[in-house]
């Protein structure tokens, strides 16, 4: 269903069947992968309950055959830690959503649940695969986890809930993770959500960051809400504390008056970014999501307020100011086409404070898989040193998103202050 | 990045202590435990230890993040050698025993500017000045802050002269206690043996105690930082399930094994002077015991949980000569084969003497003395050459007080069995009796096994690594006090003197590969127990 909102589908029947078809090809990689344990079960119009029968018999014996998943000759102890709902709007999605699990199963044992739901496509209301993969890790030790791709046509497609619910494992906390752009009008959307402890996205995704965000301040979740994005500033609010964390340092905190952030903007774009639904690259529909949340994130921990506008949200470059404790802040924000890192990864960060004795600069710049932190202050030359800034795959930033299971009180007040500064950072006519 | 060490430390030592302005962008960060800036000082940085477990901790701890941006090493020892060398030193024993390898070239050359080596010899109280003012530039030239940790890497023996030296060098004194009022902490870590029996202990301790007091101390038992013995405490506070259950009316016994299945492996000499019981009982397998057993704290930081773990040695009941004899098996092994290897008999290893009776295995009953613990048997067994390398806690249910299946044909139920595995497979395993599906009562016992390594497929980090930065943030929780370590001499004392004269029962051989001397069963079998094969 979320596919009818991407590609247009006026009764395009062909063409709906071949994207169906390369979604599907797509996602059969799951059952082919390497760590397969148990034959790949495949079956079109089925039934809920058939899948939650073979699902059973994965673990246990069966019949003369044994179990069919085995360690050591022994049926496998299965730990599970959760359950993980994956809903795949679109072709693009479908590989995404592959490789990323893919590399989760590393991590987590646990089942997910893969769903295409079109509510538009006729043929049979419910095709499922389930297949079983362990990973090994620390020699005998064995992560293992359950794939469950289900595809659901017609009318079912608007009660996924209702599918969904016999086939988590009880107890566990269960989360919701939406590749792309979540549809939050829908009320498909609100079904899943609700099933959920966590739901997880990626603002980088969303084709209106300013809306996005502030349907997620809004969005009531148990546990919370996992945003890719923000994981991906880890290290960057690493190092960005660490200078303030020598009591030398702390006290040009307070007196900061300029922050200049600069990200990567897909190459081929030196004008507005892409935000049309059919751009391939992934995370490029907003790609100033991280710099934004970077930015709201020192300006919430610091108490910092809107104040004026310099330079409307343009080209991918936005400058504002914003009135500190002591100090008004200058906050650029810039965007520049690399084809080194990903769209939307930081660049570099440069901090400038007032001290007694002089201008102070902190500064991170990114390298590659390493960054260069210097600071100049206190009058002392300049330190310099080289630390690991490996940013994380997806499927990693999934795992850790899936290991919290707390409200991040931290990213909230950044969220609040991100939608605070993009409505100020809209063109005048745009403003509202 | 590894998602480690948020473990709750809220107070911290007095020494320093926590900073007075928190940094308020260090709210929900990843690590929230950011040592200060500082440098460690290895002493007789040029051995070992510093090779195989601090340069490998160390680097770790940079990948990880964990390292603030100012801190700095600085190598002191005897041997001639240039920052330059000595930084490759440390290189080489990345190179062979990190858990991360290879080496990131460009990140390691940025973290070895901070890397210096003094030489000097330890009498040499000059040297100790110089290596004074080393410390005080790198302050200067790092933004250090006068904050020092001091890592004894070097026989105990040196212990005191050491301490004595760094006094007199005007390193020891920490905040106030500085002269010319300058901030900082001084912090001292040592390795064991602490002491070979409880004189010794307490001459060692007090020597120490006259220079740092006991916050600024930190004994390394590394089992402390193993994962799993954290977990202990998780496991029995962090669950409704367990502590109800945790006492002598449902618990029978309980068996603490740490088992090796190497010999004595070159260390022959020390080895020979020390044995099993002073080697693995008096530090691993007493504080295992203790955390197995204590009270809940009353919260979980440094002084609750030492206190906790004194009061169960202090309970620990003295034994007298004849207990000795009853209730210690000591063993020895002779010439065998494990995993396939093998071994020769103990008295032939290099450096032992030919007619050595030091234990390399030793069974012994404990009991515990407490409200919650009287008349449940600890049964603590070590050694060497055994078959297979494992340490574990395992506690022995009581049986049902109703044979009620026994009229149906099922004569013998098992008791259940919950065993804690430190290392390795890190787990916990639940032993319980099920039916047998079909007609009729047959009840066999299933195991439920919970292993960490397949719920989360995370790293843990070397028992180093976290005891160096728990060192670095001042927290002393994973280290033993010195009321610990000398109580827990006093427990050992009347065995070690029943043996030195020359009574408490025969030195048992035993087969390299078997599970220690036949009397080690027997002591089980005198109770109608016997141990777990692991």
């Amino acid at each position: 269903m979320a596919s009818a909102m991407t590609h247009s589908h006026n009764g395009h029947e062909a063409s709906r069947a071949e994207i169906e078809l390369a979604v599907h090809r797509r996602l059969m990689r799951f059952g082919e992968a390497e760590s397969r344990v148990a034959p790949v079960w495949a079956e079109a119009d089925t039934t809920v309950r058939a899948v939650e029968s073979h699902l059973a018999s994965l673990w246990t014996m069966a019949g003369d055959e044994g179990p069919m998943v085995t360690e050591k000759g022994l049926p496998h102890a299965r730990a599970s830690v959760l359950n993980l709902i994956v809903t795949v709007p679109d072709e693009l999605s479908a590989e995404r959503v592959v490789g990323t699990m893919l590399g989760l199963g590393f991590r987590h044992p646990s089942r997910a649940i893969v769903l295409v739901a079109d509510h538009d496509a006729r043929g049979p209301s419910l095709d499922a695969s389930v297949s079983a993969h362990c990973h090994a890790h620390q020699g005998d030790e064995q992560v293992c986890y359950e794939e469950v791709v289900l595809t659901v046509r017609g009318e079912s497609a608007a009660h996924l809930n209702g599918i969904v619910a016999p086939l988590l494992i009880h107890d566990l906390p269960t989360l919701v993770w939406w590749p792309g752009d979540p549809p939050f009008a829908s009320p498909v959307f609100d079904q899943l959500v609700e099933m959920g402890d966590r739901l997880i996205i990626d603002s980088s995704d969303f084709s209106d960051l300013m809306v996005g965000l502030r349907r997620l301040a809004t969005l009531r979740r148990r546990s919370g809400i996992g945003d890719l994005s923000w994981q991906r500033l880890g290290w960057w609010h690493e190092l960005t504390a660490q200078f303030f964390d020598a009591p030398r340092f702390r006290r040009y905190l307070p007196n900061l008056n300029r922050v200049i952030i600069k990200y990567a903007l897909p190459p081929s774009s030196g004008s507005e970014p892409p935000s049309a639904p059919d751009d391939p690259v992934p995370g490029a529909a907003s790609p100033i999501a991280q710099s934004m949340l970077y930015a709201s994130w020192i300006a919430s921990r610091l108490d910092w307020k809107r104040y004026a506008t310099v330079e409307p949200l343009e080209a991918g470059r936005l400058v504002l100011t914003l009135e500190g404790r002591y100090a008004m802040v200058e906050l650029r924000i810039e965007g520049i086409p690399s084809n080194k890192v990903p769209a939307g990864d930081l660049l570099s960060v440069r901090l400038r404070a007032h001290g007694e004795t002089g201008a102070a600069e902190f500064i991170v710049d990114r390298d590659g898989d390493e960054a260069i932190v210097a600071s100049n202050a206190d009058g002392m030359t300049a330190q310099l040193r080289r630390v690991r800034m490996e940013l994380p795959s997806e499927s990693e930033l999934l795992a850790n998103s899936l290991m919290t299971d707390r409200h991040d009180e931290v990213y909230e007040a950044a969220v609040r202050a991100a939608t605070i500064f993009l409505s100020s950072a809209r063109p005048a006519e745009e403003a509202g | 990045m590894t998602t480690t060490s948020s473990r709750p430390t809220p107070n911290l030592a007095g020494d320093g202590g926590p900073r007075s302005i928190a940094n308020p962008l260090r709210e929900g960060l990843r690590l929230g435990r950011m040592p200060e800036p500082c440098t460690m000082v290895i002493c007789g940085a040029t051995g070992d230890l510093t090779e195989r477990k601090l340069a490998p901790a160390l680097y770790n701890l940079l990948l990880g993040g964990f390292l603030p941006p100012e801190f700095s090493v600085v190598g002191f020892a005897r041997r001639e050698m240039t920052d330059e060398q000595f930084r490759a030193h440390l290189r080489d024993g990345v190179d062979e025993y990190s858990r991360n390898r290879p080496i990131k070239e460009s990140i390691w050359e940025s973290f070895a500017q901070g890397i210096f080596y003094q030489r000097g010899n330890f009498d040499d109280l000059d040297a100790w000045r110089e290596l004074s003012t080393v410390l005080d530039r790198i302050d200067r030239d790092r933004g250090t802050a006068g904050n020092r940790l001091f890592y004894l890497a070097v026989p105990p023996t040196l212990y005191p002269d050491i301490v004595r030296q760094l006094e007199a060098a005007g390193l020891s004194a920490s905040g106030s206690a500085r002269p010319d009022g300058r901030r900082g902490w001084s912090r001292v870590i040592v390795e064991k043996p602490f002491g070979f029996d409880v004189t010794s202990a307490r001459t060692l301790n007090k020597e120490i105690r006259e220079v740092f007091s006991e916050d600024q101390i930190f004994r390394i038992d590394h089992y402390l930082g193993k994962e799993t013995v954290q977990n202990l405490a998780v496991f029995r506070f962090g669950n409704g399930l367990f502590e109800p259950i945790w006492n002598r009316r449902y618990i029978d016994s309980v068996q603490i094994t740490v088992a090796e299945t190497v010999g004595v492996e070159g260390r022959g000499e020390f080895y020979d002077q020390t044995g099993a019981l002073r080697d693995i009982v008096q530090n691993h397998a007493l504080q295992l015991m203790a955390m197995f057993a204590m009270e809940p704290p009353v919260e979980f930081r440094a002084s609750d949980l030492r206190d906790e773990k004194l009061k169960v040695l202090r309970a620990v009941r003295e034994m007298s000569a004849g207990d000795v004899a009853l209730n210690v098996v000591r063993g020895q092994y002779v010439s065998g084969w494990v995993e396939g290897q093998k071994i020769p008999s103990y008295r032939d290893e290099p450096e032992v003497a030919p007619d050595s009776d030091a234990e390399t295995f030793v069974a012994l009953k404990l009991s515990i003395g407490s409200w919650r613990w009287a008349g449940v048997p600890f049964y603590l067994r070590t050694g060497k050459a055994l078959p297979t390398r494992v340490t574990e806690v395992s506690v022995q249910f009581k049986s049902p007080p109703l044979a009620l299946f026994e009229r149906a044909g099922t004569p013998n139920i098992e008791p259940n069995i919950l065993a804690i595995r430190i290392q390795p497979d890190e787990g916990i395993l639940l032993r319980f009796g099920a039916k047998v599906p079909g007609p009729g009562m047959q009840i066999r016992s299933v195991n439920m096994d919970f292993r960490y390594g397949s719920s989360f497929a995370v790293d843990s980090p070397d028992a180093y690594e976290t005891l160096l930065l728990d060192a670095m943030v001042g927290d002393p929780s994973l280290f033993t006090r010195d009321d610990e370590v000398e109580r827990a001499w006093e427990i050992l004392d009347p065995i070690l003197n029943t043996w030195a004269s020359g009574s408490g029962g025969p030195l048992h051989f035993y087969g390299a590969g078997s599970w220690g001397p036949p009397a080690a069963d027997e002591l089980l079998e005198r109770d109608r127990r016997a141990w777990r094969r692991p």
